[in-house]
């Protein structure tokens, strides 16, 4: 009752954010753009222009979910209306919850919305089947979720909103734009202290490349592309990724939980 | 329905090394109007934010209405309403939502204009959005979402800040008719007029401990300051005045003598010692303001004046 009423109250008022939306807008024209782009002009086959256009998708929604997320719970605290809602009978568990719910409706929407704007330019230039088009936009719109929940977990986890957005910032920085050189540097260093030889690809390792959840939600989508859902190998499969996604659903935002359900409200 | 409206037992709170509320005992009978009163830093938001379930204490329990403020917390805060310090409201959304939203947070059917006019909210200011709203218009909005619900008791932290004066008598109104109604009312200020306006008995906080809780007339009483008579003289006495009956602390400064007389006659023989040695010109006389009680409780001075003691063996 209480997480419905506050999940709608931040659709409500998320959704009246002209920043938000001017982000979102941008970010979606230019995935939907240049996909057209694509797909007018150079040539391709249906399929890999939802390939590239997927992997684009994956570097620039993730940084839409996170600067949408990441206030959820600090903006409340910076601005004291969370004083006034703790003061009502919903807990803290209550308000995280319907926050996420809100955040997680708002993202759903503008991933669908540009989903199907993209997808519809592949389908009206180049032909291809519904089929392809839902697996694009289910695994963007799993991924962009994934996402906001650990917006939502860093915002719980934060005393300030500065620092929110610093984590937020952290954690898309880490998780999508150094994520190569990090899996590099890893390899790297196993290598070098023998505990692989070099060249080689140890289960392990295929982990790393498969950690981060836009990595996993180009891995889910390639497997399903290809109709590998449950192959001998794991992580040519659709289900380890998605195993992978739905960790990443729970995990940062139960970790946010407990630090939130500590803190002290001052 | 004789359970205390807030009760207290040796409720302590420290943040690192510093204690903010150092075993504090309180009682709040229902039915009270009771002001909570201290300077900045003195713990009063400390202790409203361990009732509140903001911070946990770090000994001591606390109750209201007869349930724990922490293990009974969802179903305590369906029976009292708040205006918490520096609360924040939804700039986005309109004043009317605002009351929406409370009224179904405690499953309430509240009539939002209902509410609205009772704390003087239009309906056009209702439809506009919070962030349009002056600090008056917004503390008016906070105290109307506190009403939702009919709450047994209020809780309101700095309730008059913001408020012009006509809205600072519109609240206090407010305050008599909820309470004529059965509710109790907690208020913390700094603003000791409005507490004495309204309360029937108020708390002083200060570093951390209760100093004082009495009616504000009983506190007056103990303390015992008595009155400040300022005689004006066109030339300041030569001699020692000497001792009299309850006259304490005989100043001659700028032309003028001072003194503080603990009861009635005790002016009238002060006025005429003076007399005796001088000419006096004007006469005031002051009592005791609340300020001088605050402070005495507070250890916040609030005179800064420099007087010359008139020394025994007369002024060389």
């Amino acid at each position: 009752m209480s997480v419905r009423t506050i999940a709608r109250k931040d659709l409500a008022d998320a959704s009246r954010s002209k920043t938000l939306w001017a982000v979102t807008v941008v970010v979606l024209l230019s995935t939907a753009g240049i996909t057209g782009l694509l797909a007018a002009t150079s040539g391709m086959a249906a399929g890999e222009v939802f390939t590239l256009s997927f992997q684009l998708a994956v570097t620039t929604l993730p940084i839409v979910a996170l600067i949408l997320a990441k206030g959820a719970i600090t903006a409340e605290r910076e601005s004291g209306s969370l004083r006034v809602l703790l003061s009502l009978p919903p807990s803290r568990r209550d308000i995280l919850v319907g926050k996420l719910l809100g955040r997680t409706a708002l993202m759903l929407v503008a991933t669908l919305a540009g989903g199907l704007a993209t997808g519809l330019v592949v389908l009206t230039f180049l032909g291809g089947t519904v089929g392809s088009l839902a697996s694009f936009i289910g695994f963007l719109g799993l991924m962009s979720v994934a996402f906001v929940a650990i917006g939502v977990g860093i915002s719980a986890g934060s005393a300030s909103d500065s620092r929110a957005t610093a984590v937020a910032v952290g954690a898309y920085m880490i998780l999508v734009a150094l994520w190569n050189l990090i899996q590099g540097a890893i390899q790297y260093g196993a290598v070098e202290l023998g505990l692989m030889t070099s060249g080689s690809e140890p289960a392990w390792l295929q982990l790393i490349g498969l950690f981060p959840p836009n990595r996993a939600a180009d891995a889910a989508y390639r497997a399903t592309v290809e109709g590998q859902f449950f192959g001998t190998d794991p992580f040519a499969s659709v289900w380890l990724p998605v195993l992978v996604l739905l960790a990443w659903l729970f995990v940062p935002v139960t970790a946010g939980y407990l630090r939130f359900r500590d803190a002290q409200i001052g | 329905m004789t359970d205390p409206a807030i009760e207290m037992n040796g409720l302590t709170k420290q943040f690192d090394d510093v204690t903010a509320v150092d075993s504090v005992d309180l009682t709040v009978e229902s039915g009270e109007i009771f002001g909570f009163l201290g300077p900045n830093g003195a713990g009063k938001s400390t202790t409203i934010n361990v009732l509140l379930d903001f911070v946990k204490p770090t000994s001591g329990t606390a109750s209201m209405l007869g349930l724990d403020v922490s293990d009974e917390r969802k179903t305590l805060h369906n029976r009292i309403g708040v205006v918490p310090e520096d609360y924040g409201l939804y700039d986005r959304l309109s004043g009317r939502r605002h009351v929406k939203l409370t009224a179904e947070l405690k499953d309430a059917d509240d009539n939002p204009d209902e509410l609205l006019d009772r704390v003087g909210l239009s309906r056009d200011d209702a439809n506009r959005p919070a962030g349009e709203y002056s600090t008056g218009m917004s503390q008016r909005l906070a105290l109307a979402t506190a009403l939702v619900g009919a709450p047994d008791l209020l809780i309101l932290d700095e309730p008059t800040s913001g408020l012009d004066p006509n809205g600072a008598r519109e609240l206090r109104n407010l305050i008599r008719e909820e309470n004529e109604r059965g509710v109790t009312v907690f208020f913390s200020s700094h603003i000791l007029e409005q507490v004495e306006a309204v309360a029937d008995r108020v708390g002083i906080m200060n570093e951390g401990e209760l100093a004082a809780v009495d009616s504000i007339d009983r506190l007056r009483q103990q303390l015992d300051t008595g009155a400040q008579v300022t005689l004006s003289v066109d030339r300041e006495p030569e001699r020692n005045l000497g001792d009299l009956p309850n006259v304490r602390d005989v100043d001659v400064v700028d032309g003028t003598v001072r003194g503080t007389c603990l009861e009635p006659a005790a002016k009238l023989r002060f006025i005429d010692r003076v007399r005796e040695v001088t000419t006096v010109t004007d006469v005031r006389i002051e009592e005791s303001s609340l300020e001088d009680l605050f402070a005495s409780y507070t250890g916040e001075d609030t005179t800064d004046s420099q007087a010359e003691p008139v020394v025994s063996g007369g002024v060389a």
